[in-house]
């Protein structure tokens, strides 16, 4: 398959939208201020041909990248061949910059959980991780950003915690991550542990993308709970994590602002867009700095 | 066998597969010459788009219609005037302020299809789909018009070949001259659609993207979600407003009625809408009641309506 070329080590930080019906009239009007646009490639599986051409023609007007979140690629079950091939062939017609999926499990003994699951940090989903992501490279031609998930429990039975269960998987897969910030401001804050701290042990040269997004306090198991909804406007916290990102990060990022529902005014998402660019901006000149420092 | 020696009924059917494939053959060579993939255009532009769909008046009644709802022109029936408190500094589209202008004097709404001044600002809108390949330039036309040439010369030969044969026979030619000439008149029409074939796929494409709005439009109450408005008149037509709280545009447009294809003189209506697309927006498959990272339920009452970004909060 073709991928546009992203260009690596010449391309600026971008910031983009994930790409809803409802937000089109936005979307389209402001081009100029949305670098990218982020397309969720399972409502196009199925979708008839005229709906996946009419993405070709969003493709010509701005740079489109795709999300999967059905495939389940953190599992010790081998990812369905035929969602694989589904998702190849979208990627055929659309040609996006990049695609991306979740480090999760949606299915388990032929059934469909319909939601993404963190599994058990185990040796098993990590080698069951990497068994899959190279089946996903070699059956769509690319491998696929991997996200990290939020979850409400901490997965039981693990052997690992989240950060070196992630590691691992990027050391042994061909795929960079795309960091969702919010899921891991969402974890930190439910679990205990500092996202600032997270962020410096993940390996800086191999985080590709980031997701912002919003979400609200739940109860769960009798406990306070941070939920990443995508219905809320993404708080401080989170800026100051992509601040923190991009003064790490020496790659060029591409971030996205993802939002499922209870939509604002346009106006509203595209000031967190330009809170993102200042957050990223502040970041890249910390790294800046620094490196002259080094430097001298 | 020669063919011209058949039989009449034989030679008709004869004659009819041969107009059949010469009216195919050159509406696959405008579509092949004229197909390509999607340009880069403004989109978001409601008056743009209006225009690719229905030419020119259309572009015109959109800005209208996108004015009423805005409180910038009032409307009393069918006559429309500016607003007592509009100010020039209150549009920046220049087709806007031109139609202000227009309407300090009332009048019936479709007086603006005979305004010259309003015409020529609309004009560069067909430059710009001419050089993105969406409708007909002078070097698409002269194509067309060559292969329309050609296809009437075979037709024309063939046909009136046979006339002189059958008439050297003294056999009756009369429905085969009907057929020829239904032939032409075919082919003619045929040859010189409105848009080329790339820009008939790319509006589908912008209805496809659009479609969303089809569900959504009968919520947006008057005023509120004045661009939405403007691009859902400008996709789906006039006249598909006139089941949603917006049908005064039907008064205001009466003789807006359904066709796509028939140049700027006549009416619109979303007939081009046709590539149906499953609404409903985002099913990123994710359920948000678990921590997922892909939400997609919209049951949540946010609370962050208008809310800005709380300060950045980056420093």
């Amino acid at each position: 398959m073709k991928f546009k070329s992203a260009g690596k080590n010449t391309i600026r930080d971008r910031v983009g939208l994930g790409w809803r019906r409802e937000l089109a009239v936005g979307i389209l009007s402001h081009l100029d201020r949305i670098d990218v646009v982020e397309v969720i490639a399972d409502d196009l599986f199925d979708a008839p041909r005229d709906e996946r051409r009419a993405l070709r023609t969003l493709a010509a007007q701005t740079t489109v990248v795709l999300h999967g979140v059905s495939l389940g690629m953190a599992s010790s079950v081998p990812v369905d061949a035929k969602l694989l091939e589904k998702t190849a062939r979208l990627c055929e017609e659309v040609e996006p910059e990049y695609w991306s999926e979740h480090l999760a499990f949606v299915r388990g003994g032929g059934v469909e959980i319909g939601h993404l699951t963190a599994p058990p940090r185990t040796d098993a989903t990590i080698e069951g991780a990497a068994a899959n992501l190279e089946r996903a490279r070699a059956v769509v031609g690319a491998a696929p950003l991997v996200e990290n998930i939020a979850t409400l429990i901490d997965p039981p039975g693990s052997d690992y915690d989240e950060i070196d269960w992630i590691n691992r998987i990027i050391d042994s897969s061909p795929g960079d991550l795309l960091l969702d910030l919010h899921n891991l401001h969402a974890n930190a804050t439910n679990f205990g542990y500092d996202a600032a701290e997270f962020l410096k042990r993940l390996p800086s040269e191999r985080i590709a993308a980031a997701h912002l997004a919003g979400g609200k306090w739940v109860e769960a198991l009798g406990e306070r709970r941070l939920l990443d909804d995508h219905l809320h406007d993404v708080p401080d916290a989170v800026y100051q994590l992509l601040t923190e990102l991009a003064a790490i990060v020496p790659n060029p990022l591409t971030v996205i602002l993802e939002r499922d529902g209870a939509y604002p005014p346009i106006e509203t998402l595209l000031r967190q867009l330009d809170c993102a660019r200042e957050a990223l901006a502040e970041g890249r000149s910390r790294q800046f700095e620094r490196m002259e420092k080094e430097a001298a | 066998m020669n063919p011209f020696d058949l039989g009449g009924p034989e030679f008709l059917l004869l004659y009819f597969c041969f107009s059949l494939i010469v009216i195919l053959a050159i509406a696959i060579l405008r579509r092949r010459a004229e197909s390509g993939p999607a340009p880069k255009i403004d989109l978001g532009d409601p008056y743009l788009v209006a225009y690719l769909r229905g030419g020119e008046d259309e572009a015109l009644r959109v800005a209208v219609i996108s004015l009423v709802d805005r409180g910038l022109l009032a409307m009393d029936d069918q006559i429309i005037s500016r607003a007592d408190h509009v100010t020039s500094d209150m549009v920046k589209h220049p087709i806007e302020y031109e139609v202000l202008k227009k309407f300090g004097d009332p009048g019936e709404a479709p007086s603006i299809f005979k305004d010259d001044d309003l015409k020529s600002l609309i004009r560069p809108y067909r430059d710009k789909l001419e050089r993105a390949g969406l409708m007909p330039d002078a070097a698409v036309r002269r194509d067309r018009l060559m292969r329309l040439l050609l296809a009437l010369m075979a037709l024309g030969v063939v046909g009136v070949i046979k006339i002189v044969i059958g008439l050297s026979r003294e056999r009756p030619v009369g429905f085969l001259v009907v057929m020829m000439i239904a032939a032409m008149v075919i082919a003619l029409v045929s040859s010189f659609p409105r848009l080329t074939a790339r820009g008939k796929a790319t509006l589908a494409d912008i209805t496809n993207l659009y479609s969303g709005l089809r569900t959504r439009v009968n919520s947006f109450s008057p005023g509120s979600a004045s661009a939405e408005l403007a691009m859902f008149a400008a996709v789906f037509g006039v006249t598909a407003l006139a089941t949603t709280p917006f049908g005064y545009a039907q008064t205001l447009f009466p003789r807006a009625t359904s066709s796509s294809s028939c140049g700027s003189s006549c009416g619109s209506f979303d007939s081009s809408s046709s590539c149906g697309s499953s609404d409903g927006g985002s099913s990123c498959g994710g359920s948000s009641d678990g921590g997922s990272s892909c939400g997609g339920s919209s049951d949540g009452g946010s609370s962050c309506g208008g809310g800005g970004c709380g300060g950045c909060g980056s420093s």
